[in-house]
């Protein structure tokens, strides 16, 4: 009996933090959150907006049931609304222009009729409200004492197919509220961030007599032409320190993985097989996974850097042709029915290098690109369905998908 | 308290530091522009005789190699593939043959860019190597009917080079193609 509890209990400690299972909770045991707003300037499509975005981001961080009514209070108030008294938690915030026009924000968070959070924030442009309202979710989830989601403060680079052979490159946050074109007008594909602060960025210019890969600094607009190849250029993976990059380049029409390093300009090709190998990820200092063709359709394999032995990562789909890592886990597209042009095509698993569970993540339409926060925490990908492109939203540990549709274009690649 | 509220404008303030307005966009239609012909031929005719005329004769020949290109081009036809394959298919052999056939006949003097294509089933880079790999097989191909390899460049645009944006089977078997364009 003794036995049979400590194997329950190391088996438990062991499955207790591993992605691949499913986490199922109960809707009903989460707290209930109220939103009340306060504020005294801007006019109410404003208002309104912002409480919308608020209301999102809460939604987002899976540790509430939301209450979606828009009621207006004074901040003051010692009290919550009587609409609003038998909830658990309420969050009343203030809106207010200051004379040099920022926008400031007041709020509190009240727990049983006690204050427990208070937080001030001011920006200079009321265009970029959605960044506060991340915020915001942001620290309500550090004072929930949650796992950090530092990646909802993040930025969002994607290119868009405006025309053939036309594409832009936008800045975006992880709703694609907020958009700001940074190149525009010529055909350019697969932006990355160069660095983890996010002030720069690489992609691939297809306007050049060969494909290019440039590198933008944002903050100065200065743009600079790094490597070029016949063929093909596509930066695939920046590593940790933004010290090496993994490319994917096609001298002599043939798509092999090549590690860049940054500070000397030296190339070294990793991948040696005479069909496609593309799609490089670091997993770790010493360990790239790509994607390769080479059992006749494409599949998810490792290689340690400089050594010429290839290892099979993923047993299950007919064809994987897409995957992102964040330390012990991979994530990968696959096409699962054998019909080409079925509607239920393309979806995306989840696999631990240490364990041979297989978690899918979506269930319709056409995901791909997937690709992990900073953190871990989530994992970013584009959906495309019934010509609709969306980016979506993973919350792995709570097992929740989140859509945010574009507007215009249709997705091409992204990086968050 | 007062260093909650700080710390937290602080930090609002470096999130946003990196939003400001200080970031340019990069425009390249500017340079677009710049290199339109329309200004240079607005350019040739305020210059004196003997310029100008000389300026007619570079346009002239240039005019005309653009024709002979895009005539040459009519001649040449796109090869189209399978579904995830880049082998060239049977019935596309012809066309290659004929592509060589001109590439050694009336456009020898060009360059010839192999512009791969694929259908809009995934943007990732896999599709990119699948055109690519598509381009590459019509360049063996062109080399084995003598074409010499330095004649040909190639390049792939993914899905991003449609031909046909309906939601059918027979719009995505044209767009999974190798198009020929000659380059001077």
């Amino acid at each position: 009996m003794r036995i049979l509890l400590i194997f329950l209990f190391v088996f438990g400690i062991s499955y207790a933090g591993d992605a691949t299972i499913e986490v199922i909770k109960k809707v009903e045991s989460l707290p209930s959150i109220a939103v009340e707003d306060s504020s005294i300037s801007y006019d109410n499509t404003f208002r309104e907006s912002f409480f919308k975005t608020l209301v999102a981001d809460l939604n987002v961080i899976s540790l509430f049931n939301v209450d979606r009514h828009h009621r207006k209070t004074h901040f003051n108030d010692t009290s919550v609304m009587v609409e609003n008294k038998d909830m658990d938690y309420v969050l009343r915030y203030k809106m207010f222009q200051d004379d040099s026009e920022a926008l400031n924000i007041e709020l509190k968070l009240i727990h049983r009729e006690n204050v427990v959070l208070t937080k001030q924030y001011k920006i200079n442009r009321k265009n970029v409200f959605m960044f506060v309202a991340h915020t915001i979710a942001y620290d309500i989830n550090e004072y929930m004492q949650a796992p950090s989601i530092e990646w909802i403060k993040r930025r969002v680079i994607f290119s868009r197919n405006v025309t053939p052979l036309k594409t832009e490159i936008v800045l975006a946050d992880y709703t694609l509220a907020y958009q700001h074109v940074l190149v525009k007008g010529g055909f350019n594909v697969f932006p990355k961030w160069a660095n983890k602060n996010q002030d720069s960025f690489y992609y691939t210019s297809l306007d050049e007599k060969k494909p290019t890969l440039k590198h933008v600094n944002i903050k100065t607009g200065k743009s600079k032409s790094i490597i070029s190849s016949d063929g093909m250029m596509v930066c695939s993976d920046v590593s940790r320190d933004s010290k090496k990059l993994l490319l994917t380049m096609a001298p002599n029409g043939q798509p092999d993985v090549y590690i860049y390093d940054v500070a000397s300009a030296q190339t070294k090709k990793l991948s040696n097989y005479g069909g496609i190998d593309v799609n490089g990820q670091f997993l770790d200092d010493e360990t790239i996974v790509f994607v390769s063709d080479r059992l006749g359709y494409p599949n998810i394999f490792s290689q340690k850097i400089g050594s010429n032995s290839v290892e099979q990562m993923v047993y299950y789909g007919k064809s994987n042709s897409a995957c992102s890592t964040h330390g012990d886990y991979i994530v990968y597209k696959s096409r699962e029915s054998s019909n080409a042009f079925s509607a239920n095509t393309f979806n995306l698993h989840l696999i631990s290098t240490k364990t041979d569970f297989i978690r899918r993540l979506t269930a319709t339409g056409i995901n791909e690109f997937p690709k992990f926060s900073i953190d871990g925490d989530a994992i970013i990908f584009i959906k495309n369905y019934k010509s609709q492109s969306s980016i979506g939203i993973i919350r792995l540990n709570h097992n929740k998908n989140y859509l945010f549709p574009l507007k215009y274009g249709k997705l091409q690649a992204m990086d968050w | 308290m007062k260093k909650i509220i700080i710390s937290s404008v602080v930090m609002a303030l470096l999130v946003f530091s990196g939003c400001a307005d200080k970031e340019p966009v990069v425009d390249q239609r500017a340079q677009e522009v710049v290199v339109a012909q329309e200004v240079d031929t607005v350019n040739s005719e305020v210059v004196s005789g003997e310029d100008s005329s000389i300026d007619e004769n570079a346009m002239s020949s240039s005019d005309s190699n653009e024709m002979n290109m895009a005539n040459l081009e009519k001649d040449l036809s796109s090869v189209y593939f399978d579904f995830d394959k880049f082998n060239i298919r049977s019935d596309m052999q012809n066309r290659v043959a004929n592509g060589a056939t001109v590439a050694k006949g009336a456009a020898s003097a060009f360059t010839i860019k192999l512009e791969g294509n694929c259908d809009e089933w995934g943007s990732d880079e896999y599709n990119f190597a699948l055109g690519l790999k598509r381009a590459s097989s019509v360049k063996k191909a062109l080399m084995s009917e003598g074409v010499s390899e330095t004649r040909i460049t190639m390049v792939s645009y993914g899905e991003s080079n449609p031909v046909c944006t309906d939601k059918t089977q027979e719009c995505w078997s044209k767009n999974r193609r190798v198009d020929f364009k000659l380059l001077p």
